[in-house]
Formats: C-alpha cells, structure tokens, sequence
C-alpha cells in the first residue's frame, strides 16, 4: 500500500470517528444545544478558516461534515491528498469540539489543554511573528525512552521552540518532570491524534489576526503558515493511519514532518523525514523547516561591548601576545558545505594560553567555517574584516589588522578572569551567526595554535587571499552585471548618493563593489541598493539611463544625472567624506589631487578643506570631485578626460601608496614607465608655474594632451 | 505681463489615517499639496493638535498649567479638562513613569492609568512610550488589548523594537502604528518598509520623524519633514506617505528658555510665557514643514496653533 492510499484511509477513520462523535453528542443534547468554543471570536476556527462557516450550534455541524467529506477526494494526485489532510484536521477539530458542546468544560481538572483562548494565541502569535519563538513543534505520540522524550523536549526549550504534546509522549513528560503549561512553553494539548484540531485552530486564527487571511480562502491559509509559521512535526510509532491523514494535513500547511518509524513510510525532501536517531531529531528538524536560533548570549568570562572597542592593552599588561609579524597567525573565513559542519563546534587544537609564558608570543591561526544556502564566498573578506570590531569588543582583548598581519593581545586581568582560546571562537561564532543569520546557518570555529602545522595552513590561507585578491583584480564595470548605490552618509549629506563599481570604490574608500553587495544582501532594505546598468548612453564617460534613474530616486530628486568616469560632465557628488579631492589645474591641463591628511597648500592655490567645501554636500562642481584613494589607479579614473595621465600633482605620502598600481596601469594603458616619478608633489613645486617647469623637464604626458576646455 | 498661478497639486496624496472612532474620530493626513498650499487644492484634513498628559497628571510645575488643572485630583479628570481645551483634536498619553530608571511603573498600574483615561474622555487617544525599548514592547501591547476598539495611535515603534510592535499592537489589536525615527530620511523609510513587511498596512501607519526645539537644530528638523513631503508627493514614493505626528511639548519645554527662572533671567521675562512661545514656534515650524500633527502641553499653546491653522487654512 502507497503512502497516498495510508492518507486515504486515515481520512475515511478521521470521518467516520466526527461522524460518531457528532451523532452521540446530537443524541445527548439535541441540534439546538450551543456549540460555542470559549473564549474565542473565531468558532471553530478551522471550519471558520476553510469553510466560511460560523458553527454556533450542534446542528451546524451536519453541513460541515458534508463539506468535509467533499473534500477528501480519493484520487491519486497530490493535490487530493493535501486536501484530505486539511479534512481530517478539521473532521479532527469536529471530533474535539463536540466535547465543548452544551458549554461543557471537558479538560477542566485533567492534565491536558485542549482549546487554546485568542489571548492565547495573540500571546503565542506575537513572538512566532516577530521570530523571537523560532518555531514550534508537534510531538505525538511516545519517544523510544523517557529519557529521550524529557532530552527531545527540553532541547526544544532550550532553543526557544515552542512544544505542544499529544499522545504518550505527555505521560513520558510527567514522568521525567517537565513542568509545563502555556508559560512554560510546552502544552500537553490532549491524549488522541484529533488533540491536532486545537493547534491547527490556533495556527488558522495567527493567520486571520496576523495576516487578514479571509475566512474560505483555502490556499491562502495554507500559504500564509507556509511562509510565516516555523512549524513542524516529530511523530513517534505506532503512526497510525489517522496520524499519517493528520501529517499530510500538516505538509500541506508547509510543516515537515520528521520520524523515526521506517515501515510504510516513504521519504519525501524537506517534507517527510525518516530520522532513525532521536538525539538527531531537533537539528534534523530545523533545518528542514529553515529555522535559525537566534544567539542572544556569549558565553564568556569577561564582558562583551562596544564600549570596549577602543581598549588599548600595554606590554606589562599583556598576558599572551598574538602577534602575525612575528609568527604565523591569521584569521580566515572559509566556504563549506552544510555537511561538513557541525555548528558551534569550537576546536582548539595546540596549547592554551596558560601554556605561554606571561607576556610571550605566540602563534594563533583562526580558521571559521561557515555554510549557508545564501552564502557566497564574496562575503568571506566582508566578515572577516569585521572580526576585528568582534573581537575588539571583548574586554581585555585589543584586536588590530587583518588576514595574516593580526595582531591581538589578551590582557592579564581577561586571563585571571578565565579567558582562553575557545572564547575567541565562542565570540566569532556568535557575531558571524547573528550579525550575518541572513546568509549562515551553520558556522564552526577551529583555532590552531601547535606552531608546526601553523605554517602550512598560513600558506594554505594566503593562497585563498590571493585568490580573492585576483578576483577583486579581475572585475571590471563591463564585466559585472549591476552597479550598487550607496545612501549611508544621506543623514548629514542628504541628497549625495554614491554610485559604488567595481573600479570605482565608494569615495569614502570604505565601500568597495562587494561590500556594498554583501550589505545589500545582508540588510535587503538598508542603504545599498542594485542598480542596473542595462541601457548605456555613453560607455567612455560612464552614463547609463538606469544610473541616471537611480540617483534621482536615491537623491529624492535632488540629483538628475551623473556620469561615473567624468570630473567635467555631470560629475559624481561627494557627502563630504571623501579620502581625497582631485580639481582642475588649469595651467598644465590636468589635476592635482590631495588626499585628507595633506594639511599644505595645492598648486591650486587652495588646501584640502577650502577645496573641500567647494566639493562636498552633494552638489556637483565640474571641475572638483571627491573620490576614494584606490580609485587613483583604476582605470576609470578621469576616463573621459582622457585618464589617469591628467594627474600632475599629488602629496608625497599619497603617492606613497598608490605608486605600484598607478604605475602599473600607466604602463598596461598607455605603456609608460615609472608614470609616478612624472607627477609632481609637494617636494617639488606648491605653484602652477614650478609645476609646469617640473612637468616639461620630466616630459609628462599631459602637456601633449588636448586642452580640457 | 499678468501673474498666472499654476497649481501645484500632485497625483499623489498623503495618506489619511483615522484615530479613534464615533463622532470624535480624526482623520490625519490625506492631502496631495505641499504644507497650507490651499491655493493649489483644497487640504483634505486639516493639521491636528494633540494636548499631552502622562501617566501621573499633567505636566506640574508651570503657573498657568497647575491652574488649568487645578483641582483635577484624578486622572479621569485630568484626562477630561485636557479634552476640554478649546482646539484640542486629541489626547496623548505618554508614559514617563514607566521607564525603568524613572518611576518603572509596572505594566498592569499602566493599563490601569490608561483605562482610566480613556473611560473619561470620547476624544481619540495617541500613546506615547516610556522611551525604554524594551518597556514599550510589553506596555504597548497590554495597553492596545486594554483599548481594544478604542482606534487608538502607538507612537514610537523604533527600530529595535517595531517587530513586537508592529506584531502586537497592529496585528493583534488592529490598532494605528507611528513608526519613530531620528530625523533621517533613509531610516524613516526604512523602518516603514519594515513594518509594512511585517503585514501592517501603511494605511495604517503615522511617523515621527523626531524633532528638535526650534532654534536647537531645527534645520534638520524642517528638512527633513521637507525632504518627505516632497519625496511623497513629488515622486509619489509610497514608503513615505504615512501622515507625520510631532511631538512638540517634550523638545519645546526641556530647553533654557523654558526653564530658566525669571530670578535668574530677568531680561527675559516670565518663564511660562517663553515656554508657551517656545512651543508655539516650534509647532508652528513643524506644521509650516509638513507635520500632519503635532502634540503639545501647555492649554495656551494648543489655542494658539489652533488659531494659526484656522487662520492658514
């Protein structure tokens, strides 16, 4: 026998046990005798729900059997079986309710809960809809053990799952002594597979109160528990016929079931699961039903803030000093697959701390792994540079650099406290699980501190850099699909907005093209949006229609166009937060850029700030433009302009840092060598006219070059 | 040559969100016009004005107030002189003694206050919180049960807070959310396509976008209720036509001018008259920006802006 013909006989039993329900119950009280569920403005909700039908006396309930009835169509399709499931639910709740009819109280003195109240289920609703209850969970019927059962049940508690309890399994709870009860959160709702009317009751009602689901729209219940209700079933044999009928009313509602009965069950995806292992069943279960719990607590000795962000720790102060410049250390984000982790494990595998000397050096390698069905390995340098705010948190542990050049000290007082190695894990697990839950759902932390495998695994590591380091090289603007706009400085520069490519960072040199995308995928509604780049207008100076559209949305109309490689035509505004300034230097055709730190003059005439003030706030200044210090090299730097050949005139430091990439485009673009030791500084000239003698001697490029106006 | 007016009136309009119900219901917002821009189009409702309470009283301590109310022992009868002032559209509640660092008045002493409240007067209620996160999730949500029916305004969903918010008071009681935030445009939008997300209708949503006393960086104030208005109407952005309620009394009575004593100050005259002009000013500002109502304390100061908006519009 299939799996479809168990549901079809569940079904029929479902009725024929309503039918005898309702006949005794007529017999008793008569057709007249009020059927009124207490405490409730939905009657029977799952009639109310699916049927429109408000029962209010016995009698009511002879068309609603029909109806029920009509509705477990004994085809073989898939969609017949889901409707014969949602009809024993709600044969199941007639089989439950007639025990209400007459106003009696059948549960009241006994150990089960029966009808939940709307107050109930606003007080339930409340949290599954804000996602601060996780889920819940339907156990039925008795667990292998007691011991398991009372381990199943408080391992759901302890996760902030809410339990409901039908069948054996509630003796089970009474005998391991769980407490329960509606604040507890774990319900023993009733002793037979019908007790499943009560809590789809309380699911229809969450729909109607929390979604205005209207009563009668059938899919629309089913959809509106599917996407909102994190809900799911842990069945125990016998499996009775009835139980399987009851299940496929659940998956029709979008709730999994998981088992351990493997007789006349068939596996179905995401939907049944066959689990042998009970001690499995939670992890099995949530990651059916896509459940993430939320870490609200870290569990570490010492305190974890942002007021401890800025804590500076002094040599004699120090108890272990993990140190990249002088042995091999790094942190490192890796990729896996779901299966490869097991989430929150924390490894240390090498000596603690208390092995080193007070004050030594030693060597650290931090390796976490996550896995997640949206996770990208583009956000593993996105979290791994935040691992330095994580950790800089913790009191008593001063964090500075990234990949393999970190440096962390760990206090003497965070150590007496009882801070090790693990608790660096306990509070990367915790941040990358919370701060990213979006895109990890499973992440395990490996810390490494035996120095002989330190080095491989350093190399291995540097390897991954490189690779990404090579990707962030090799994207271009043609190359990428869709731009990103950024608004994060609109609170104090309200109408600038950014336009974030891969060649062109963000201004503020902060926001490169893949931050923004992970901020945009971690924080859908927050200040990184897609922008599209379909419909070109000018490729050389960088215009494009949906550009154009984007800033005027993100501008709220302050803005109408920008081009993206031009500092004449429409060029990009600046909040005011720009690393460095490039403005036109009339004499020599070309620019001079100065970066924040240059407090001197400019052979402008004029210093950072006072070009700065021409330059900021959102207005566009042809001729002056606000732009990140990485953006010097890019190719797209003053591409309409006619290159990275205008520029004249820099600071020493801030050639300094550009020197080997812009001599290398220099070299690739127009095959000139050493480009860098032709643009002048302030070493050399602060006026146009040693400017221009400096440039003629040296031959620059830009003296050829067409006027700019 | 003749000036020719062209109207400016847009095909999109600010929502119109009603507060309370019966014969005293308010209706906030509606217009497709800049702010008193009655020339291009008639102004579907008129801004509204909100005179403040809190949980203990009225706001003690200013001459003129104390005599207002004066003799009003209760809070139902606070709550009723309050409704009584002339120009009155509203009244709100705020919950200063519910922060846990100022009186933590429990939950149930609330819903007990407010029950009082709303039992006395039939003019639509606005609640303000406690200003402490995590109070404002509980008390807002035993407080929209209490006053089930009622139609009434929860001010201040934040943020960190506007899920159990927006869950509880706009889905589970059906009662009208204001989301608050601090006088940004982007997190304003924000958080409203927050809330919409979480099922409640922006149709059924009002913002704070925060204020400042005038003169104490209104700027920022009045352009960003500006910036909305214009993102609104001028580009019909859905997010960020929810009507705006400001809430004056608090920002307009905590600075100098308004606290200062006539000893120490005697250039500048008696305090109340500079608290009610304060107030006066700073709500006047708000209207003339876009504030689709703003809450005030003192009696005089509700007459007056009374008196302006009657006189614009």
């Amino acid at each position: 026998m299939g799996l479809f013909d168990r549901v079809f006989r569940g079904a029929d039993q479902m009725y024929e046990k309503a039918e005898s329900e309702y006949g005794k119950a007529l017999a008793e009280l008569g057709a007249d005798a009020s059927l009124a569920m207490p405490d409730t403005a939905y009657h029977m909700a799952c009639i109310y729900a699916y049927q429109n039908r408000r029962i209010t006396k016995l009698g009511d309930l002879r068309e609603a059997l029909d109806e029920i009835k009509s509705r477990m169509i004994h085809e073989q399709r898939t969609g017949d079986v889901f409707s014969s499931g949602i009809a024993s639910v709600m044969a199941a709740e007639v089989i439950e309710c007639c025990k209400y009819a007459g106003g009696r109280s059948p549960y009241e003195g006994t150990k089960y809960h029966g009808h939940f109240s709307d107050a109930e289920v606003r007080e339930l609703g409340v949290p599954l809809v804000t996602q601060d209850i996780p889920g819940f969970v339907v156990i039925i019927d008795p667990a292998p053990s007691d011991e398991e059962a009372a381990a199943l049940i408080k391992g759901y508690q302890n996760r902030g799952i809410f339990v409901f309890l039908i069948g054996g399994v509630i003796d089970q709870a009474i005998r391991s002594k769980i407490q329960m009860g509606f604040p507890v959160r774990v319900v023993p709702v009733g002793e037979d597979i019908w007790a499943v009317g009560h809590i789809i009751s309380l699911v229809v009602r969450a729909a109607m109160i929390f979604g205005a689901v209207t009563p009668g729209d059938w899919d629309a219940f089913n959809e509106y528990s599917f996407k909102r209700i994190f809900a799911f079933v842990n069945v125990f044999p016998p499996l009775r016929d009835m139980t399987v009928a009851c299940g496929a009313g659940a998956i029709a509602k979008g709730f999994p079931v998981i088992t351990n009965v493997v007789e006349n069950v068939w596996k179905v995806p995401k939907t049944i699961i066959i689990q042998e292992n009970v001690a499995d069943f939670i992890e099995t279960s949530l990651e059916a039903r896509d459940i993430k719990i939320k870490i609200t607590d870290i569990d570490i000795p010492v305190a974890f803030s942002t007021a401890f962000e800025g804590e500076i720790i002094r040599k004699k102060d120090t108890r272990v000093d993990i140190n990249g410049a002088r042995a091999d250390c790094f942190e490192w984000v890796r990729t896996k697959e779901a299966h490869e982790i097991e989430d929150h494990s924390i490894t240390l595998d090498g000596p603690d701390i208390d092995e080193a000397e007070q004050g030594a050096t030693i060597a650290v390698g931090i390796m976490v792994d996550v896995a997640g069905k949206n996770m990208q390995s583009d956000f593993e340098p996105v979290f791994e540079r935040k691992f330095h705010n994580f950790l800089n948190c913790i009191e008593g542990v001063m964090h500075t650099g990234q990949r393999d050049m970190i440096r962390v000290r760990v206090s003497l007082d965070a150590f007496d406290a009882g801070f090790r190695i693990k608790h660096i894990g306990e509070v990367l697990y915790a941040k990358v699980k919370s701060e990213y839950d979006t895109v990890v759902d499973k992440c395990q932390v490996t810390i490494v501190t035996d120095p002989a495998k330190l080095k491989e695994l350093r190399a291995e590591a540097n390897k991954s850099y490189d690779k990404r380091d090579m990707r962030l090289r090799s994207m271009t603007d043609e190359n990428v699909g869709v731009f990103y706009s950024c608004i994060l400085c609109q609170s104090f520069s309200p109408s600038h907005v950014c336009v974030v490519t891969p060649e062109r960072l963000g201004l503020c040199g902060a926001v490169s093209w893949l931050d923004a995308k992970a901020t945009n995928e971690l924080d859908p509604n927050g200040p990184c949006q897609v922008v599209t780049k379909e419909r070109v207008i000018d490729e050389d100076i960088g215009s494009w229609e949906d550009v154009n559209e984007a800033v005027v949305h993100y501008s709220h109309g302050a803005l109408e166009r920008v081009t993206l490689y031009s500092i004449l035509e429409d060029p990009m505004t600046s909040c005011g937060c720009f690393e460095c300034i490039c403005g036109i230097e009339p004499a020599s055709n070309g620019v001079t850029i100065v970066n924040r730190e240059h407090t001197g003059i400019t052979p402008l005439g004029m210093t950072f700030s006072e070009m700065a003030s021409m330059t900021g706030g959102g207005v566009q200044t042809p001729g002056f433009m606000g732009h990140g210090k990485h953006f010097i090299a890019s190719k797209k730097f003053l591409k309409a302009e006619g290159g990275i050949t205008r520029i004249v005139w820099m600071p020493k430091a801030l050639k300094d840092i550009v020197h080997d990439r812009l001599n290398e485009t220099a070299r690739e673009l127009y095959g000139i060598d050493d480009f860098c030791s032709m643009v002048a500084d302030e070493s050399v000239s602060e006026d146009p006219e040693t400017l221009l003698e400096f440039l003629s001697e040296k031959g620059h490029p830009v003296l050829a070059m067409e006027p700019l106006f | 040559m003749a000036f020719k007016a062209t109207p400016q009136k847009f095909t999109a309009k600010i929502n119109a969100l009603t507060v309370g119900t019966g014969d005293r219901e308010i209706s906030l917002g509606g217009e497709n016009v800049f702010p008193f821009y009655s020339f291009d189009a008639p102004i579907e409702n008129s801004p509204k004005i909100g005179i403040e309470i809190h949980d203990a009283g009225h706001y003690a301590g200013i001459p003129g107030m104390d005599e207002y109310y004066a003799g009003a022992d209760t809070l139902a009868e606070t709550a009723r002189r309050a409704a009584a002032v002339e120009g009155a559209d509203f009244l709100a509640v705020s919950f200063d003694g519910a922060h846990p660092d100022g009186g933590d008045r429990s939950v149930e002493d609330c819903v007990a206050v407010i029950k009082e409240i709303a039992d006395a007067v039939d003019i639509p209620i606005v609640i303000e919180g406690s200003k402490s996160i995590d109070k404002d999730v509980k008390l807002f949500d035993k407080i929209s049960e209490a006053l089930s029916g009622r139609n009434i305004l929860v001010l201040s969903a934040r943020e960190e807070n506007y899920k159990s918010i927006a869950a509880s008071v706009g889905l589970a009681y059906s009662q009208k959310v204001g989301a608050e935030s601090a006088v940004d445009i982007n997190l304003a939008k924000q958080l409203n396509v927050l809330i919409s997300q979480m099922g409640v209708k922006s149709e059924n949503t009002a913002m704070n976008l925060g204020s400042a006393a005038a003169g104490y960086g209104f700027e920022y104030v009045a352009s960003t209720i500006d910036r909305v208005k214009a993102a609104a109407l001028a580009q019909n952005d859905m997010m960020l036509q929810m009507p705006i309620v400001t809430p004056v009394g608090a920002e307009a009575w905590s600075v100098k001018e308004a606290i200062v004593s006539e000893e120490d100050f005697p250039e500048w005259g008696p305090m109340e008259i500079r608290g009610i002009n304060m107030e006066v000013s700073t709500a006047a500002a708000c209207l003339a920006a876009g504030s689709n109502a703003v809450i005030l304390r003192h009696p005089e100061s509700v007459k007056a802006v009374s008196r302006f908006i009657k006189a614009l519009i």
